[in-house]
């Protein structure tokens, strides 16, 4: 188990070098920070010396040299428009990612499986129809609309809950039904499909003709056995929105990474945007490896040596 | 708290029985105002962008400012003068502390403007001191700015810099006052939350009297549509850059009601006149000029937010000829225009136009509609839209050709500011070259004498209108969404200052 956690460790080590490599270089690749940072006045030489204050001037390939040494030492550099450390910008909105993250994923856990369950044991019924086409809308429709389209309904009309900002649990109720609607739609129908399978296996059959009562053939072998894709899609969408939901925090005014990701964009401001993709990849990785690790507790067979 | 709600209740319904009047207990007023973006520092010195100015401003203030439009008023300095050509003499405000207690003295001019021009700081502003060679600080409440050579506009009046406590700022260091603002101004900092709220509270020690609005909160809301919401539901007072196409509903509001002013911001589409193509060909420019309908487009685009432009200056600009009467739409002259330029109905000429998306309000919706008018007289004309952040880029490098969009807004107001950076063959943003022009701009920036300067602008105007190195489109409106209580009069240069209002 400790050799296994120590070759994912290493393996997860050279997904973030990968990551940062590869960040590093698409960022430098998008245009010069100095046309976005210097008001519209300023002359040639004005530019020439921010860029050379920045050490935009260097090669590329030095650019490179001196970010990987500061990374070794936990220094991903300083935000051109904040002034300020690139990697405790991105730590300081972290709390609020993962506050919407976990209320979303709540609602993705607490919806979508008994939802797709029920779907599942009662198929063509009204309540699979319901469940089919909540799914298929939230497949389908854009976040974006779908974000709106609640701050229209739910903030404006009915004046039920706050519109945009993070405060107490109902500045939460949208952003989290937003970012979670479509994680929700591919659980329901995962779940659900995963279900039709193992209830038609002969196990359940067997289980049946034992004369087990219903709720111990649903969970104790139904759903039992129907784990390891729904938990491993469940692990996918924790890793995904933890990453920051660039379009909900947008939409919502919402203080996480995705939304200082979005303006770091729009400002060039390379080392905010590595700071947030390189946290942003190391959550996904740790998350991942959390789901392996969960395999060897649901299913005893798997074993890690 | 329970009880206390209760003894309020029984002793205001004793008062209220016995007839007694209630006295008048002047509650704190509080309003929120939401822009598209959080400020990015609180360090006034560290940032050029507007929100950011529309924060910072409430702690820092200037020597001087602007009232609307562009008339240049005192705030820190009482008064000023030329005492030779090429140095400007303030006299300081009296008596003013910044709110730490540490007294405003010339030092502080001379540390910010010192500060700016610090390479280490990396500051963005050193185009708004590139005319300040040096400063004197003669007597505590006597500073002196004195630029290379004689300029129209005084030195420290093109783009005023916001004057910070240098002893704070040295104490402290970059980062710290980042965060923490220390300024002489109308608010002091109450908390800054990022990307969340920045709160101010009112300075009750304000050189210019207590403010009217108490507590003032910024709250940054990216999106137009649900910015729009939060002022529908209360939860803003005042929002900036509201979507045309919303305008109706906010001034139908029960709550709410629309503001606007003509803005300082011109839009234009430049001619990239420094490439071989038609486009040299001022005859084009002009048909081009006739061919556009600009009316239209602020009709149908921008829901009738926007102003035409006759020449290269919005009016409220110092050197705008009102007698230029600028270009009309007439497609036959354009037809006519083409064919003697050599391109009959237009043909051979296959221009793309080059647009930014989602930096100006309706940019490329502009841009389509111009290229569509085009079409008409029988040019072809293309939009290539794109992202700002690599336009802007492609701008500085004059890469963008042979048309391309730009937007132009300086608080100044003055012709200099335009025809400096947008006409001047050597300005990194202007793509047209003419020695006559350009010894016209010189001659004016450094001429004293203001008629004698007006002329030379008027000079100016008419060249350029003849020679068409743009198509003319329209100055913006600046659109605001406010709640009724709020008593709010925007201003042209899209500042937002909460000791500028009250509530009703």
């Amino acid at each position: 188990m400790i050799a296994y956690l120590l070759r994912r460790a290493l393996g997860a080590l050279g997904v973030l070098v990968g990551v940062a490599v590869v960040v590093f270089v698409i960022v430098h690749l998008t245009g010069d920070p100095a046309a976005v940072m210097m008001p519209p006045e300023a002359s040639a030489a004005e530019i020439a010396a921010f860029r050379h204050a920045e050490g935009f001037d260097r090669p590329l390939p030095v650019q490179f040299g001196v970010f990987a040494l500061n990374v070794l030492h936990g220094d991903l550099g300083e935000s051109l428009r904040h002034h300020e450390p690139a990697l405790g910008i991105a730590l300081e909105r972290l709390p609020a990612t993962i506050e919407l993250a976990g209320a979303a994923f709540l609602l993705v856990v607490l919806v979508a499986l008994p939802a797709g369950v029920i779907s599942a044991i009662k198929p063509r019924s009204a309540w699979d129809y319901l469940a089919r086409i909540i799914a298929l809308v939230g497949q389908s429709a854009p976040t974006y609309w779908i974000g709106l389209m609640l701050i229209l309904v739910f903030g404006v009309h009915f004046g039920w809950f706050p519109v945009s900002g993070i405060g107490n649990w109902s500045n939460l109720v949208l952003p989290a039904v937003t970012l979670g609607f479509f994680s929700m739609a591919k659980l329901m129908r995962l779940t659900r499909s995963a279900m039709l399978d193992v209830l038609s296996s002969d196990y359940l059959r067997t289980a049946r003709a034992k004369g087990l009562t219903p709720w111990n053939i649903l969970i104790g072998h139904g759903l039992r056995n129907a784990w390891l894709p729904i938990v491993t899609q469940l692990g996918i969408e924790l890793g995904t929105l933890l990453s920051g939901a660039i379009v909900t925090e947008t939409v919502f005014a919402w203080p996480g990474i995705g939304r200082l990701a979005v303006q770091g964009v729009f400002d060039r401001d390379f080392p905010v945007v590595e700071a947030v993709v390189l946290l942003a990849a190391t959550i996904f990785t740790l998350v991942n490896l959390g789901v392996d690790l969960l395999y060897a507790a649901l299913d005893p067979r798997i074993k890690y040596a | 708290m329970h009880r206390l709600t209760l003894a309020s209740l029984l002793a205001l319904a004793l008062i209220s029985a016995i007839g007694t009047p209630l006295p008048t207990l002047a509650a704190d007023t509080t309003i929120t105002i939401s822009q598209g973006v959080d400020a990015d520092t609180l360090n006034p010195l560290a940032t050029t962008i507007t929100p950011t100015f529309n924060v910072v401003q409430h702690v820092y203030e200037r020597l001087v400012d602007f009232d609307t439009p562009g008339k240049v008023k005192p705030v820190l300095a009482v008064s000023w003068k030329r005492i030779n050509p090429t140095t400007e003499e303030y006299t300081l405000r009296p008596n003013v502390r910044f709110t730490n207690g540490d007294p405003f003295t010339s030092a502080d001019v001379k540390y910010t403007i010192a500060w700016i021009k610090n390479p280490a700081n990396r500051s963005t502003q050193t185009a708004y001191v590139r005319d300040i060679e040096r400063v004197e600080t003669p007597s505590p409440l006597t500073v002196r700015l004195i630029s290379k050579v004689p300029t129209a506009i005084a030195p420290g009046q093109t783009n005023p810099v916001f004057i910070v406590d240098a002893k704070y700022f040295q104490a402290k260091g970059n980062d710290y006052v980042a965060e923490h603002p220390v300024g002489t101004g109308a608010y002091v900092l109450r908390e800054w939350r990022h990307d969340e709220s920045v709160s101010f509270d009112a300075n009750p020690h304000w050189w210019n009297g207590k403010p009217k609005i108490d507590h003032v909160i910024f709250k940054p809301i990216p999106e137009a549509g649900a910015r729009v919401a939060a002022l529908e539901t209360g939860a803003a007072d005042l929002i900036t850059n509201v979507p045309p196409q919303d305008a109706a509903a906010i001034e139908g509001g029960k709550n709410t009601r629309m503001t606007s002013v003509p803005s300082g911001r011109e839009l234009y589409i430049a001619f990239q006149t420094l490439n071989p193509g038609p486009q040299q060909k001022k005859l084009v420019r002009q048909a081009i000029n006739y061919a556009v309908d600009v009316p239209a487009i602020v009709k149908n685009v921008l829901g009738g937010h926007a102003y035409t432009l006759k020449s290269a200056l919005p009016p409220q600009y110092f050197g705008y000829d009102a007698r230029i009467p600028g270009y009309h739409h007439d497609p036959a002259k354009a037809k006519a225009l083409l064919a003697k330029a050599g391109y009959p109905n237009g043909t051979g000429i296959d221009f793309a136009i080059q647009c930014p998306i989602g930096r100006y309000s309706r940019d490329r919706e502009v841009c389509e509609a111009v290229a569509g008018q085009l079409t008409a007289v029988g040019i072809q004309a293309t939009v290539r839209a794109q992202e700002w952040t690599t336009y802007a880029g492609l701008v500085n490098h004059r890469q963008l050709t042979p048309l391309y969009m730009l937007g132009w807004n300086v608080p100044v107001a003055d012709a200099d500011a335009v025809y400096t950076a947008l006409f001047e063959s050597n300005a990194p943003l202007s793509t047209y070259s003419n020695p006559k022009v350009d010894a016209l701009i010189e001659q004016a920036r450094g001429e004293l004498s203001v008629p004698k300067r007006k002329a030379l602008y008027f000079e100016l105007a008419k060249i350029l209108e003849d020679d068409a190195p743009w198509i003319f489109l329209f100055q913006y409106e600046d659109l605001y969404g406010i709640s009724k209580r709020l008593v709010f009069q925007p201003r042209g240069d899209e500042y937002i200052r909460a000791y500028e209002m009250s509530v009703k």
